[in-house]
């Protein structure tokens, strides 16, 4: 149970999509602690993707608790998620986002304001929770190192965006 | 290494993008920040450049002299060491749209408010849009707040202007995240 280092893009595991992970899988436990210990390690992260330390299974932690944005709405705490999986989204908002994997570059990233979604917990139980704001935001944001793609996949403007208009 | 402010704008059309670049490739010049968009017809580089023996404006020669043919036009600008670094601009992200029936003096009276503010612009576009009958001008800025300076103060501050120039101007801060 330790910190692990952050992979840093070009970092080829970064761009890998994870696998599922298959019960029982003993080791999912030290995953889980490892990517807490990343998390709090790094002081201002909300979150980590397993593909972020290196490890190319399905397992992400959230905890927004901590950070200013986070404690001014509703939030889940410490989320362990295993195998998690989107099943319901709505509305959309716009945050300047940044990663710790892409250092020293932000962009501007459209996600869904509210989501549902499923996944497994450490203790193995299924669970399913309704997310909003910027916990939801931070959740798709972890859920997308799992299919190898980093925020830059989805910046949504270069700022200009709002004139781009079809004339008919 | 020495870096450069490198500006190409010129009529818009298929090929500038690749015929500026293709240059500086066989230079031997590293593009690292740019920017480049269309404004009205023209489409507009800039570029901060640098070169690992490059010193000054001499070491270009002519190769700019394609792009002034093919009706471009050039300019290149010698940045002083630590000119291309970019400044850790600490605060909140803020987007201030401004929106109105089209007259003189939108931009310099919202930018002189900001400036007098010590609110530092990291980003403006403005366009005109609507009608010839009834023009509308549209302007979005990005600005980084002090520590000191809340939403709720630049949206004060913007109150006379609208009542002054009959617009709407909208604040909101964009949260910026690392996640």
């Amino acid at each position: 149970m330790a910190a692990r280092e952050i992979r840093v893009y070009p970092d080829p595991v970064l761009k890998q999509v994870a696998v599922c992970v298959i019960s029982p899988d003993p080791g999912v436990a030290e995953l889980i602690q490892d990517l807490v210990d990343t998390m709090r390690a790094a002081g201002h992260s909300v979150g980590v993707a397993a593909p972020q330390i290196g490890d190319l299974r399905r397992v992400v932690v959230v905890d927004v608790s901590s950070s200013k944005l986070g404690q001014q709405q509703p939030n889940h705490g410490l989320l362990e998620m295993v195998n998690p999986r989107i099943i319901e989204h709505g509305g959309s908002r716009v945050f300047r986002e940044g990663c710790m994997s892409v250092p020293e570059y932000t962009g501007n990233v459209t996600r869904a304001e509210r989501i549902v979604v499923e996944f497994t917990d450490r203790a193995g139980h299924r669970r399913v929770i309704e997310s909003h704001g910027f916990e939801a935001v931070a959740i798709q944001h972890e859920l997308d190192h799992l299919d190898g793609l980093l925020f830059l996949d989805r910046v949504s403007s270069l700022k200009t965006d709002v004139y781009r208009r079809k004339t008919a | 290494m020495h870096h450069f402010a490198l500006t190409v704008v010129g009529r818009d059309r298929p090929g500038i993008v690749a015929q500026v670049t293709e240059i500086l490739f066989n230079l031997g010049c590293n593009i690292a920040d740019s920017s480049c968009s269309i404004l009205g017809g023209q489409f507009a580089m800039i570029l901060i450049i640098s070169h690992p023996v490059f010193t000054g404006r001499d070491s270009f020669g002519n190769a700019f002299e394609p792009l002034e043919a093919a009706d471009l036009t050039v300019a290149l600008r010698v940045l002083k060491p630590g000119g291309e670094l970019h400044p850790d601009l600490a605060g909140e992200i803020c987007m201030i749209s401004v929106y109105g029936a089209d007259k003189p003096g939108i931009v310099y009276h919202v930018a002189r408010v900001l400036g007098d503010k010590r609110i530092n612009i990291t980003d403006l576009n403005t366009k005109l849009i609507g009608s010839e009958q009834r023009p509308v001008y549209v302007m979005i800025i990005e600005a980084v707040l002090p520590a000191d300076v809340s939403e709720e103060d630049v949206d004060l501050w913007m109150g006379p202007l609208r009542e002054q120039l009959q617009i709407d101007i909208s604040v909101r801060t964009i949260p910026q995240v690392e996640l």
